[in-house]
C-alpha cells in the first residue's frame, strides 16, 4: 500500500483540486483529508455512509467552585494566561493547554483535569473509504487528530493498493503529524512571491523528515516568469519538478458542482493526469 | 483600533487585505501573525530592520543532583520527559513551557534554559510600523511568537491591523484576542464558503465586531446570500482581477496603482465607519 | 534475550500495530523461556511523544531486540543511543514473526 500526500505551505494553491484529481484518475478507494481546521475534501469527492463519534484532545483543567478558597495560586504559576478572575477564579478552556501545573499548586485538591471533545472524527464507507475529520475553533495540537485521522484509514484499509492524502497548510504540527510513513510528499507551489516563499519552507519541513518529495506549479500562467524560476529552482535543488498546471476558471466551476477536475477533458486535466503519471512512477521506483 | 484580518481558507487575501488596508492607512501598524508561513515582509520590503528572537523556556537536569525519582517523567502531560538509561532525557520540541517539571522535582535538580523558536522582525516601510513573526522549520507551535507580537502592539495609539494564520486552531485564537474587529476575507467558491463559515463560528464565539471582504469577485453570489442570511455586513468586494493577481503574485502593494487604490480606500473608510 | 512487539490485538496471534507509539499492546517475548506476556500500552493516547513513551516501556523490559513497521523520528533518537536492536516487522502473526526473526529473516529497520 502506497501513501502519496498533498501539501502546499501556503493556502489555496490548490491542494484539493490536485488531491481530488488523483483520487479521480487513480480510482483510489481509500483517501483522507488531513486539514482538520478547514477540512474540504469531501465536498468534492463524496462518499456515502457517513459515520462520526467526537474526538477526545487533551485534557483541560477545571476548577471546582465549591472547593475553591481563592488563594490565586493557580493563577500566579499559569504560563498561559489561561485562568481569570472575575468575582471567581475561572479557567478559559481556550486558552488552557493542559499541563496541570495549576492541579499540582492548588493547595485544596480544587482542580481536576477533564477530557474535553476538541472534534469530530468520521469515516466514510461504501465502496470507497474516506477518513477525515474537522476540530473545534480554537483547540490546539492538531497533530494528534490527524494521526488520527491516518490511523482510522489504516484500520479500515483491505488490499487498497494507493491512498491519497490531502494535506493541511503550513509547516506546524498538523502537517508534521501527516508526514510520517507517507512515500511521496506532493507540494502544490503557485508563482507568487509568498507562494515560492511557503513553498521553501514546507520543502525544508518535508526534507527534515526524510520524505520523497515532488513539486508541481498550479496555475502557472498568472505569472509564467515566476514559474519558470520555480521549476529552475527546484531542478538545482535535485528535487523532482512534474510539472505546470494551467489557471482556468472552469476550474471553480467544476468544483462549486462538487467534481473533481478530471471528469472534464480540459488543459487542467490533462497537465494533472500527467502530473500523476510521474508521481505514480516516483513511488514504484 | 486593532482589526484582525481572518479567512479560515488559505490563500482568500488576508495578506492582500491587511497590507494595504496599513499602507493606505496614517500612521498604522502592520503585524504579520502568520507565524508559520509569513508572507508580509514580501510586499513591506523593510530597508533598515531590528530582530529579535522569541525564546521559550525549556527544562534542563542536572544529573548529578538527579536521584531518578521520576516525578518529572510522569507529571509531564506532553510526554516530553523520559527516563532513558538512568537519565532524565528533555525532549525539548514536545515540551510545552509550563514549568511543571521544575516544580514536581524534589531535588530541585531541573533548571531552565531559553529555547529559541523564532524570530519577529521590525521596521518602518513610510509611514507604515511594521512587525513580522516568524517560527523556525520543525517548530510545532507558534503561539509564543503570535503572543510575543501583540505585546508589541498593546498600548501602541495607532490603528492596528492584524495578519491572521489560515485555519480556526489556537493559533488564529491567539491572533484575534485583542481585536477591535475582524475583517473576515471570503472567496465565492464552496470551499471559501465552507471555510467561512467555520471562522464566522470562531469570531462570534468570541463577541467580535465582524465584516466581510469577498475576493476574486465574480457573478456567483454563494458569499453574498451567506451574509445576507446572517447579517454580516459586506466591506469590500475584489473583483477577480488578473492584472491585480499578477502585480500581487509579484509583491507589489497594489494600492500603489491609482486603479486598485480607490477599492481598498473605500474598504478602509467602510472599516472606520463600523468600527466607530 | 527479550523480543517486543507492539501489536494490535493481544496475544501471540495478534498482527504487529502499524504504530510503535500508539499501538494496543506489546508483546514482551522472552527466547529462553520460550514465553511471552501482553502488556497494555498506557501511553498510547498521549498528544505526543508517545514513540518515546514506547521506548522508555521497552527499555524497562530489558529488550534486546525490537520487531516494528517502523520508528517515529524522536522514538529513533532514544533507541540508538540504546543497545536495542530494531528489526522490520513482515505482515506475519507475532508467533510467526519471532520465528522469522530467530532464523535470520529479518532486515534491521535502520
Amino acid at each position: 500500500m502506497k501513501q502519496i500526500l498533498v501539501l502546499s505551505g501556503k493556502g489555496g494553491t490548490g491542494k484539493t483540486t490536485v488531491a481530488s484529481a488523483f483520487i479521480e484518475i487513480s480510482k483510489a478507494r481509500a483517501y483522507a483529508d488531513c486539514d482538520v481546521e478547514a477540512p474540504n475534501l469531501h465536498l468534492v469527492n463524496k462518499v456515502m455512509n457517513k459515520k462520526s463519534k467526537p474526538y477526545y484532545g487533551m485534557s483541560k483543567a477545571f476548577i471546582v467552585q465549591e472547593k475553591c478558597i481563592e488563594c490565586g495560586l493557580c493563577q500566579t504559576n499559569c504560563r498561559f494566561d489561561s485562568i481569570d478572575f472575575d468575582g471567581k477564579y475561572t479557567i478559559n478552556p481556550y486558552a488552557c493547554e493542559g499541563c496541570s501545573v495549576c492541579k499540582y499548586v492548588c493547595p485544596v485538591d480544587a482542580i481536576e483535569m477533564r477530557q474535553s471533545i476538541n472534534g469530530e472524527i468520521t469515516i466514510y464507507r461504501d465502496k470507497n473509504i474516506f477518513s477525515t475529520a474537522e476540530l473545534n475553533m480554537g483547540s490546539g495540537n492538531s497533530g494528534k487528530l490527524v494521526t488520527e485521522v491516518k490511523t482510522q484509514l489504516k484500520d479500515n484499509l483491505t488490499d487498497e493498493p494507493l491512498v491519497i492524502i490531502d494535506g493541511s497548510p503550513g509547516i506546524g504540527c498538523p502537517v508534521i503529524a501527516s508526514i510520517s510513513g507517507v512515500d511521496l510528499v506532493l507540494i502544490v507551489a503557485e508563482p507568487s512571491v509568498s507562494g515560492i516563499s511557503d513553498m521553501e519552507r514546507i520543502i525544508q519541513t518535508a526534507q527534515k523528515f526524510r520524505v520523497k518529495t515532488a513539486v508541481c506549479v498550479n496555475k502557472y500562467d498568472t505569472n509564467i516568469s515566476l514559474s519558470r524560476k520555480i521549476e529552475t529552482h527546484i531542478l538545482a535543488l535535485n528535487i523532482d519538478f512534474l510539472g505546470m498546471i494551467p489557471y482556468d476558471k472552469k476550474v471553480i466551476e467544476l468544483i462549486n458542482n462538487g467534481e473533481p477536475v478530471t471528469n472534464v477533458e480540459f488543459s487542467v486535466s490533462f497537465a494533472i493526469r500527467d502530473i500523476y503519471r510521474k508521481a505514480i512512477q516516483m513511488i514504484e521506483d | 483600533m486593532q482589526v484582525a484580518v481572518l479567512s479560515g481558507k488559505g490563500g482568500t487575501g488576508k495578506t492582500l487585505v491587511s497590507v494595504n488596508l496599513s499602507y493606505l492607512a496614517k500612521d498604522s501598524v502592520y503585524v504579520d501573525c502568520d507565524v508559520e508561513e509569513p508572507n508580509g515582509l514580501l510586499y513591506y520590503k523593510l530597508k533598515d530592520t531590528a530582530q529579535e528572537h522569541v525564546n521559550v523556556k525549556i527544562p534542563v537536569v542536572n544529573h548529578e543532583q538527579c536521584i531518578g525519582c521520576k516525578q518529572c517523567t510522569e507529571f509531564c502531560e506532553f510526554n516530553a520527559l523520559a527516563y532513558i538509561l538512568e537519565k532524565v532525557r528533555v525532549f525539548k520540541d514536545l515540551c510545552h513551557s509550563c514549568g511543571g517539571c521544575k516544580l514536581v522535582c524534589p531535588q530541585n535538580a531541573i533548571t531552565e534554559f531559553d529555547r529559541s523558536i523564532g524570530k519577529i522582525t521590525s521596521g518602518f516601510y513610510n509611514e507604515t510600523e511594521v512587525f513580522s513573526g516568524k517560527m523556525n522549520v520543525g517548530i510545532e507551535s507558534g503561539v509564543p511568537i503570535i503572543k510575543e507580537l501583540l505585546k508589541k502592539v498593546l498600548n501602541k495609539k495607532k490603528d492596528v491591523f492584524i495578519d491572521s494564520p489560515p485555519g480556526n486552531g489556537c493559533s488564529v485564537m491567539e491572533s484575534i484576542s485583542d481585536a477591535d474587529y475582524c475583517l473576515l476575507v471570503a472567496e465565492p467558491s464552496i470551499f471559501g464558503l465552507h471555510n467561512l463559515k467555520m471562522v464566522y463560528a470562531l469570531v462570534k464565539v468570541f463577541n467580535k465586531n465582524i465584516g466581510l471582504v469577498i475576493n476574486k469577485c465574480n457573478d456567483d453570489d454563494i458569499i453574498k446570500d451567506f451574509a445576507k442570511a446572517n447579517k454580516i455586513k459586506i466591506v469590500g468586494e475584489i473583483p477577480m482581477d488578473l492584472e491585480l493577481g499578477r502585480l500581487n503574485s509579484n509583491g507589489e502593494i497594489v494600492s500603489k496603482y491609482s486603479q486598485y487604490s480607490w477599492l481598498f480606500k473605500d474598504i478602509l473608510n467602510n472599516v472606520y465607519k463600523e468600527v466607530s | 534475550m527479550i523480543i517486543v512487539m507492539p501489536t494490535k490485538t493481544s496475544g501471540e496471534k495478534s498482527f504487529i500495530s502499524d504504530h510503535f507509539g500508539r499501538c494496543n499492546f506489546f508483546y514482551v517475548y522472552d527466547s529462553e523461556l520460550k514465553s511471552g506476556e501482553v502488556y497494555i500500552n498506557e501511553n498510547k493516547d498521549g498528544q505526543g511523544g508517545v514513540g518515546i513513551k514506547s521506548a522508555e516501556f521497552i527499555l524497562n523490559k530489558k529488550a534486546d531486540v525490537l520487531i516494528t513497521p517502523r520508528v517515529g523520528e524522536k522514538a529513533l533518537v532514544v533507541l540508538q543511543s540504546t543497545d536495542i536492536k530494531v528489526f522490520a516487522s513482515t505482515d506475519q502473526i507475532v508467533k510467526d514473526l519471532i520465528v522469522s526473526y530467530l532464523n535470520g529473516e529479518l532486515k534491521e529497520l535502520y
